[in-house]
C-alpha cells in the first residue's frame, strides 16, 4: 500500500520469523553441525557417521540398514493401504444413511495420541492368549498364539508354516503388525479428507454419467478418481511424511527391538541411551533429507493450486 | 445473522479464554504439583507436614526409577526429613533414566540429586565433573566411608574420590520356587555350593515328573533380553570367577573367549531344552514379559517349578499372590555357586546446595533406610541397619546373603552400559532365536565395544 514503510510487514512477522529461526532453523542447522562430529560433538570426524549408517558396522548395537529399509516398507505399504480403503470407504459411506455414525466409528482413532494406540495393541498383541485378543482368537481356531512383536519371520508363516522362513528385509510379521496400527489410526484421516472431497464433486456430472448409462465401477474409476487426484496426493504425502516419522508407535510397542526400528527410533537411541550424538544426528540429518523431496512435491502442488486460481 | 455471528464470536472467545486458564492453572502452580520432567510414576507430591522447622530448607529436585509402591515407600523415607528441616523433595520417577538423564544434563537442567541403577552415567558424570564428590556436602563422605562395606565404596570410587553412595540394593543370586511344589513333588532346593549340573540335573527330574522346571520371559521393551543377561552374569561369576567378569568389564576378556560362550550356552542349555521352560521354548521366552514369568511357579496348580530373577521378584509375587506367606509360600535359594551379582541405585548429587546436601546426608543415614527396609522390598547396604528390621525371612535372608556374599559383583550389564550394553540384550534375544550362530553373535557384540 502507497505510504506505508517497507519495514511494516517484518515487525508484523517478527515473532514468527524469531520462533522459527530459534526452534526451527537453529536446531536443524545444529543437527547437521553434529552429524559431522564425534559422538561427545567434539572433534570433527568428516563422513565418518554417514559411512556408518551406510556400513553398518554394529547391527546389534544400531541396525542401520534395517531401520532404513523398515521405514521403506512403513512409507511404500502405509499410504498404499490407508489411502484405498479411506477411498473406499469414502465412496461406500457416502451412500448410506448413517453415514456420519459409520465415518464417526472410523475416524475416532485419529483421537487418541499414538502412545495411547500404542499401549493398546501392546496388550492386543500379547503373546499369553488369556491376554492378548488376536492371540486368544487364534486359540478359538485351534492355532498356535503368535509372537506378533517379537517373531521376525515371514508374513505367511503365520498363515500356512511353510515356505521361507524369512522374507527379505523387512517383510516380518512384527512390521506388519505395527504397521496395521497405524492403518488403523490413520484410516480415518484419509476417509474424512477423501469424503470433504467427494462432497465437492458436482452431482450433475454424476447425474449425466448414471443417464448415459454409466454403471457405478465406471463412475468411480472415470469421474470420481481424476476428479479426487489432487485431495489423493495431499492425502498420500501427508501420509508419507508420517511414516518417515514414526516413532511413538514402533517406541511403545517394541522400542525398536527384534528389527522393528525405524530410523526415528534409533537416532533417539543413539542419542540419548548409546550417547553417540554423531551417528544420532547423521541419522536425523538422513530422515530430513528423505523428507524434504516429499515436502517439495507437497509444495509445488499447493502453488500450482493456487496458480489455477 | 450478524448477531447470532456475534454469540458465536463470544462463546468460541470465552471458551479458549477458560482453557487457557486451565492450563496455566495445571502447569504453572508449581506449588502442589508434579515438579521436574516427563516420564512415568509422575511426581511426588507432598504435601507439607507440619512444615514447623527451624531451617527453612528449598526444594529438592530428584530424579530416579521409582513408580507405584516403591515411590510410595521411597516418600515415606523422606517424609521425616521433610517435616524436620522444611524441604522439600520433587520426585520424578521414570524407568527411561538414561535417556532423561543424559537429556536434562545436555540441556543444562540437571536435577539435584540422581538414582539411577546403572553406573556407566555415573562414572561418565565424574570424570566431566559435573557431580559433587562427597567430601563437598559435610560429613556425608565420612558417614558412607564409616557405614557401608568396603566393596561398595569401591564401586562409588571414580579416580580415588568418591562420588556416591549406594541404596537399594537387589541381590541377583536369587532363585525362586513354591516350598509347597517342590514337598509334593518330592525335591529338595539346592545348596549354595550346587554346581550348574546339579541344576541341570535338577531340572531334568521336574521334567521326568511332569513339570516343567522354568519359566524364564526376556521381554521388556527397548531392554528386551535383560534377565538372560542375569543367567549368564551368575554363571560366568559362578563356573569362571570374577577374574572373567571383571575382564569382561573392562575389556581384558572378549565376548568371544571360551569361558564366556560357555556360559552362553549353558543358559541356552536351560532355555532351549525341550521341555524345560513352560514358555515352551525361544519364541514363547522373547514375546513374555520378565514380570508375568514369575507368575507360573506359583499358581494353582502350578505352571512351573522355579524362576530365577532377582530379589525384587519377592515384590512381583507378592502383589500378584498375596495370600502366599514369604518363607512357606514363596521362597528362593541360592543360586548354584554361591557368588552373588547384585544390582543397586547409586545416589549422587550435582550441586552442594544445603538442601541436597542434608537430603544426601539423610538417605545415607541408617535411620532413613530403615524406614524403608521395614515397609519391604528394600535391602539396604547400609552395615549399620539391624537385620531384625527386616519384615520377613526373605528379605532378610536376602540382606544376608547379599552383605556375607565372599563374591559380590555389581550387575554385568550395568556395568558395560550404553551401546555395548544394546548389542549385548539384542544378542541374546537372538541368539535365542539362532543359537546356531552364537559366535557370530558374540563376534558382534565384542565389535560393539568402544562405543562409550
Amino acid at each position: 500500500m502507497i505510504g506505508r514503510k517497507w519495514w511494516v510487514p517484518w515487525v508484523w512477522m517478527a515473532p514468527a520469523l524469531i520462533l522459527l529461526t530459534v526452534y526451527l532453523a537453529y536446531p536443524v542447522l545444529d543437527t547437521v553441525r553434529r552429524s559431522f562430529q564425534d559422538r561427545r560433538s567434539e572433534n570433527w570426524v568428516g563422513f565418518d557417521n554417514y559411512e556408518f549408517i551406510i556400513k553398518n558396522p554394529a547391527p546389534l548395537v544400531a541396525d542401520t540398514h534395517s531401520a532404513l529399509l523398515n521405514n521403506l516398507l512403513w512409507l511404500t505399504l502405509f499410504p498404499l493401504i490407508v489411502v484405498p480403503a479411506g477411498l473406499v470407504l469414502a465412496v461406500l459411506t457416502s451412500r448410506v444413511r448413517y453415514e456420519a455414525v459409520a465415518k464417526s466409528a472410523v475416524f475416532i482413532p485419529m483421537a487418541i495420541s499414538f502412545v495411547a494406540a500404542g499401549v493398546i495393541f501392546k496388550f492386543m498383541y500379547e503373546y499369553n492368549p488369556n491376554i492378548g485378543t488376536a492371540n486368544a482368537l487364534l486359540e478359538q481356531i485351534d492355532r498356535e498364539p503368535v509372537a506378533w512383536l517379537q517373531d521376525t519371520r515371514a508374513p505367511q508363516r503365520w498363515i500356512t508354516d511353510s515356505g521361507p522362513a524369512d522374507a527379505p528385509g523387512p517383510l516380518q510379521i512384527n512390521n506388519l503388525a505395527l504397521i496395521t496400527v497405524g492403518v488403523w489410526m490413520w484410516t480415518g484421516f484419509a476417509l474424512v479428507v477423501l469424503s470433504a472431497g467427494l462432497k465437492g464433486i458436482s452431482t450433475e456430472i454424476l447425474e449425466a454419467a448414471r443417464v448415459d448409462g454409466a454403471n457405478e465401477f465406471q463412475i468411480f474409476r472415470r469421474i470420481i478418481l481424476p476428479i479426487l487426484m489432487p485431495t489423493i496426493m495431499v492425502v498420500t504425502t501427508t501420509l508419507i511424511i508420517n511414516a518417515l516419522k514414526i516413532f511413538d508407535l514402533v517406541w511403545v510397542m517394541t522400542g525398536g527391538r527384534f528389527s522393528t526400528d525405524v530410523v526415528a527410533t534409533l537416532f533417539f537411541k543413539q542419542s540419548f541411551v548409546v550417547r553417540d550424538f554423531g551417528v544420532g544426528a547423521a541419522l536425523a540429518v538422513v530422515l530430513l533429507l528423505a523428507v524434504v523431496p516429499v515436502m517439495l512435491i507437497s509444495l509445488r502442488r499447493f502453488q500450482f493450486q493456487e496458480e489455477i486460481r | 445473522m450478524t448477531r447470532s455471528r456475534d454469540a458465536w464470536r463470544w462463546t468460541a472467545a470465552l471458551i479458549l479464554v477458560a482453557f487457557f486458564a486451565a492450563l496455566v492453572a495445571a502447569c504453572g502452580d508449581d506449588d502442589d504439583d508434579d515438579g521436574g520432567g516427563g516420564g512415568n510414576g509422575g511426581g511426588s507430591n507432598q504435601s507439607d507436614t507440619s512444615g514447623r522447622s527451624n531451617q527453612q530448607l528449598g526444594d529438592v529436585d530428584v530424579l530416579g526409577i521409582w513408580g507405584a509402591e516403591e515411590l510410595t515407600n521411597f516418600e515415606s523415607m523422606v517424609a521425616p526429613w521433610q517435616s524436620d528441616t522444611g524441604g522439600r523433595v520433587n520426585f520424578t520417577g521414570t524407568r527411561n533414566i538414561t535417556a532423561e538423564l543424559t537429556l536434562r544434563v545436555e540441556g543444562g537442567n540437571p536435577p539435584d540429586i540422581a538414582i539411577p541403577a546403572e553406573v556407566g552415567l555415573f562414572q561418565q558424570f565424574a570424570r566431566d565433573g559435573r557431580i559433587i564428590s562427597l567430601d563437598q556436602c559435610e560429613g556425608l563422605e565420612d558417614l558412607v566411608r564409616d557405614n557401608y562395606p568396603d566393596a561398595f565404596v569401591e564401586l562409588a570410587t571414580v579416580d580415588g574420590k568418591l562420588y556416591g553412595f549406594f541404596m537399594k540394593a537387589d541381590t541377583k543370586a536369587t532363585i525362586w520356587y513354591s516350598p509347597q511344589t517342590f514337598e509334593d513333588m518330592n525335591m529338595e532346593p539346592l545348596d549354595a555350593d550346587a554346581s550348574f549340573d546339579d541344576l541341570v540335573e535338577l531340572s531334568q527330574r521336574f521334567v521326568d515328573a511332569g513339570l516343567p522346571p522354568w519359566s524364564i520371559g526376556l521381554e521388556s521393551a527397548e531392554t528386551s533380553g535383560w534377565p538372560g543377561s542375569d543367567w549368564i552374569q551368575q554363571i560366568i561369576l559362578n563356573e569362571h570367577g570374577e577374574d572373567v567378569y571383571d575382564g569382561l568389564i573392562d575389556g581384558s576378556v572378549p565376548f568371544t573367549d571360551d569361558r564366556v560362550k560357555d556360559a552362553w550356552e549353558k543358559f541356552g542349555q536351560i532355555a532351549l531344552t525341550d521341555g524345560f521352560t513352560v514358555q515352551g521354548g525361544a519364541t514363547g521366552i522373547n514375546a513374555t514379559n520378565f514380570q508375568d514369568a514369575t507368575y507360573p511357579p506359583f499358581t494353582d496348580p502350578p505352571g512351573a517349578a522355579m524362576v530365577y530373577l532377582g530379589g525384587f521378584a519377592a515384590g512381583f509375587i507378592q502383589e500378584q499372590f498375596p495370600d502366599l506367606e514369604p518363607g512357606t509360600g514363596f521362597d528362593f535359594f541360592t543360586f548354584p555357586g554361591g557368588a552373588v551379582t547384585g544390582g543397586a541405585n547409586i545416589v549422587y548429587a550435582f550441586n552442594n546446595d544445603p538442601a541436597t546436601c542434608s537430603l544426601m546426608t539423610y538417605l545415607a543415614s541408617a535411620d532413613a533406610q530403615k524406614i524403608w527396609v521395614e515397609a519391604g522390598g528394600f535391602t539396604s547396604v547400609n552395615t549399620e541397619v539391624d537385620l531384625d528390621a527386616y519384615p520377613d525371612e526373605v528379605a532378610r535372608r536376602q540382606a544376608e546373603q547379599l552383605l556375607e556374599a565372599d563374591s559380590f559383583r555389581f550387575d554385568l550389564d550395568d556395568a558395560i552400559g550404553g551401546g555395548l550394553q544394546q548389542a549385548y540384550f539384542t544378542g541374546i534375544t537372538q541368539y535365542l532365536q539362532n543359537p546356531g550362530q552364537l559366535d557370530s553373535i558374540l563376534q558382534s557384540i565384542e565389535g560393539s565395544r568402544g562405543t562409550d
